[in-house]
């Protein structure tokens, strides 16, 4: 005969289980209380992800080991000028193999319908493909070869008026026309990128044609890096040299910590942690003070308080457990439909991983009130 | 016969100062294996609290408790002292203190998880001491779906699941009728005389009487009679 689960399991596990199945109105007020937690600190922590990968995006996605930027350059969307003989000046540096333009400008969209959006042109060199839109659902990239021709992110083409390919617009009052769709190239700044040759992209914007944005630069098999950076920084002088990396991670600590929009996502992830913490901390009080008399007798029968502790700890874990369970479905729901948004909520493996770390600890410091009541708790009274 | 426990000229005091309150006052007397002791008193007379020494629960105000001849530390931590009552002592309420969420055999076993006992041998230990006192078919049963008698049974299956040399039962027999008091009891009483536990038991209650191999008697915190019954059977 199959044994029941109460004898495969532990006196402390059986108790929490049982603690909280037996007083279910609060049992599904807890499991709500970390399921909103969940959900809150979800879904702010992956729009901060989102974000962190949206102001990097551009960077992440070329092959460049180094990127050189006008000196003073914070994020890849802003950025000064710089003359096209830094590219010579570049590529005289051993172990530099070679350097590529990329063009980063905001320009003005003038939709067919007449209104006008704020974009950021990105120029970049075709032949090597440095700088290229990803994602491409529909269209050529080699198409952008003609004069007009321009790449934009569905996910913008109703904010820019576009229904269909070959649809002509205007780019500072130069004409353009869509060879092709992106999809998921979201920007942070709300100026879609629209993607053209270098060439193409200097005449939308009033560069002049030996003036860029940003070199990227490939390194020799077997160069050494950081000597190569240090060189280049020596040579070049008055830019900033940067490896990819870096210059990634310094696109979002722009946006997200010196703008302070990261901040407002981390504080409300803290508010929904600090919500979880005192649902979960009253409502297992609540129950802890009903069993008052159980506890004591366990303590009269000569268990230590580290077994008392597990109960209370333990039901902490099994609260969340369901909370963090149902919590991660609402999120992974909003997650999916932000796929269609120009705003992404990110929710990589590791993510959930911090998630369910951090739903463990606000409910194991929930715990902590319980704990400290059952430690104090007098044997004797089982006598009254 | 030989003393699992020994007070030695025990006092317990409540409280300083003007508020002070003595309970206890200068108990010596040893408690023997295999015999079941009644513990007789008006209300107030310091019987819980002499319970409450015997079974490491509280610690006195001056005297020394010796248990299996060597004494205990004045100053015992609670953990000790909870591991001593874990080791040694069954206690046996008044009102079961059974835990409501758990089975019959669930209650038993708990006793034995919180020794450590294997998992795996838990629930074939619960049932088998359920069996013994006559609940192997109450075994699946909660709390609220037993008798006032099965629950104290329940309640002492559960006491002697970690095997103690001591069983204190306090008023054990108070919440159940005649009959099944007395049935309890008895059962009391063979604990002490077949398995050679030294049994505790604090009373008001005449029918629980005639099963006690030795009777004492306290008034006002003191220890005032010391008897062994005759009686031919019980």
């Amino acid at each position: 005969m199959t044994e029941p689960y109460a004898a495969r399991v532990s006196g402390t596990s059986l108790l929490a289980w049982r603690n909280l199945s037996h007083d279910r109105a609060r049992f599904v007020v807890t499991l709500v209380g970390v399921l909103f937690a969940v959900l809150l600190m979800g879904v702010e922590l992956g729009l901060l992800l989102g974000f962190a990968r949206t102001t990097s995006g551009l960077v992440d996605h070329t092959a460049a080991d180094l990127w050189i930027t006008p000196a003073g350059t914070t994020n890849v969307d802003i950025a000064g000028r710089l003359d096209e003989r830094r590219r010579f000046e570049a590529l005289a540096v051993p172990g530099v193999a070679s350097v590529d333009m990329l063009m980063m400008q905001f320009a003005f969209w003038r939709k067919p319908d007449g209104g006008t959006e704020s974009v950021s042109m990105v120029g970049f060199n075709l032949a090597s493909g440095q700088g290229r839109p990803w994602n491409l659902v529909e269209g050529r990239v080699e198409d952008l070869q003609q004069d007009d021709a321009v790449i934009i992110d569905q996910l913008y083409a109703g904010k820019l008026g576009v229904t269909a390919l070959g649809q002509t617009v205007e780019i500072n009052n130069h004409r353009a026309r869509v060879v092709g769709f992106t999809q998921g190239i979201r920007t942070f700044t709300q100026s879609p990128y629209v993607f053209a040759t270098h060439r193409n992209a200097q005449r939308f914007t009033f560069f002049r044609p030996d003036q860029t944005t940003y070199l990227l630069v490939r390194l020799q098999a077997g160069a050494d890096a950081a000597g190569v950076r240090a060189a280049l920084q020596a040579r070049l002088g008055r830019v900033d040299v940067w490896f990819a990396a870096d210059f990634a991670r310094a696109a979002q600590r722009y946006w997200l910590i010196t703008t302070g929009a990261g901040s407002a996502l981390l504080l409300a992830a803290l508010l929904g942690l600090v919500v979880g913490i005192v649902i979960v901390g009253q409502t297992l009080y609540a129950t802890t003070v009903d069993r008052l008399p159980e506890y004591a007798t366990l303590r009269a029968m000569g268990a230590p308080n580290r077994y008392l502790h597990r109960v209370i700890l333990k039901q902490a874990a099994i609260s969340a457990v369901f909370g963090f369970s149902g919590g991660m479905l609402l999120v992974a729901l909003v997650v999916a439909a932000s796929a269609g948004s120009t705003v992404a909520v990110a929710m990589p493996l590791g993510l959930v991983g911090v998630l369910a770390l951090l739903t463990l600890c606000m409910c194991a410091l929930g715990a902590l009130v319980s704990i400290r009541r059952i430690t104090r708790i007098d044997p004797t009274s089982v006598f009254q | 016969m030989s003393a699992v426990l020994a007070l030695e000229q025990i006092g317990v005091v409540y409280g300083q100062g003007a508020t002070a309150f003595t309970a206890l006052q200068d108990i010596s007397l040893e408690i023997e294996a295999g015999e079941m002791t009644l513990l007789l008193g008006p209300s107030g007379s310091g019987k819980t609290s002499l319970l409450q020494i015997m079974g490491c629960l509280l610690r006195p105000t001056r005297g020394r408790v010796h248990l299996f001849g060597n004494p205990l530390a004045s100053g015992l931590a609670v953990e000790a002292m909870a591991a001593l009552r874990l080791a040694h002592v069954g206690f046996v309420f008044q009102h079961y203190n059974l835990f409501p969420t758990l089975k019959a055999w669930e209650n038993v076993a708990i006793a034995l998880d919180i020794k450590a006992v294997p998992r795996s041998s838990q629930r074939q230990l619960a049932l088998a001491l359920l069996e013994r006192l006559g609940l192997g078919d109450r075994a699946e049963h909660y709390p609220s779906e037993l008798s006032g008698g099965q629950k104290q049974r329940v309640a002492i299956a559960r006491a002697l699941a970690g095997k103690p040399r001591i069983l204190l039962a306090d008023e054990p027999t108070a919440a159940l009728d005649g009959k099944t008091g007395q049935s309890v009891a008895a059962t009391l009483h063979g604990l002490a005389r077949d398995e050679g536990v030294a049994v505790v038991v604090v009373s008001h209650d005449p029918r629980v009487e005639p099963f006690g191999d030795r009777v004492l008697h306290l008034e006002d915190g003191r220890l005032v009679g010391d008897r062994r019954p005759q009686r031919s059977s019980v």
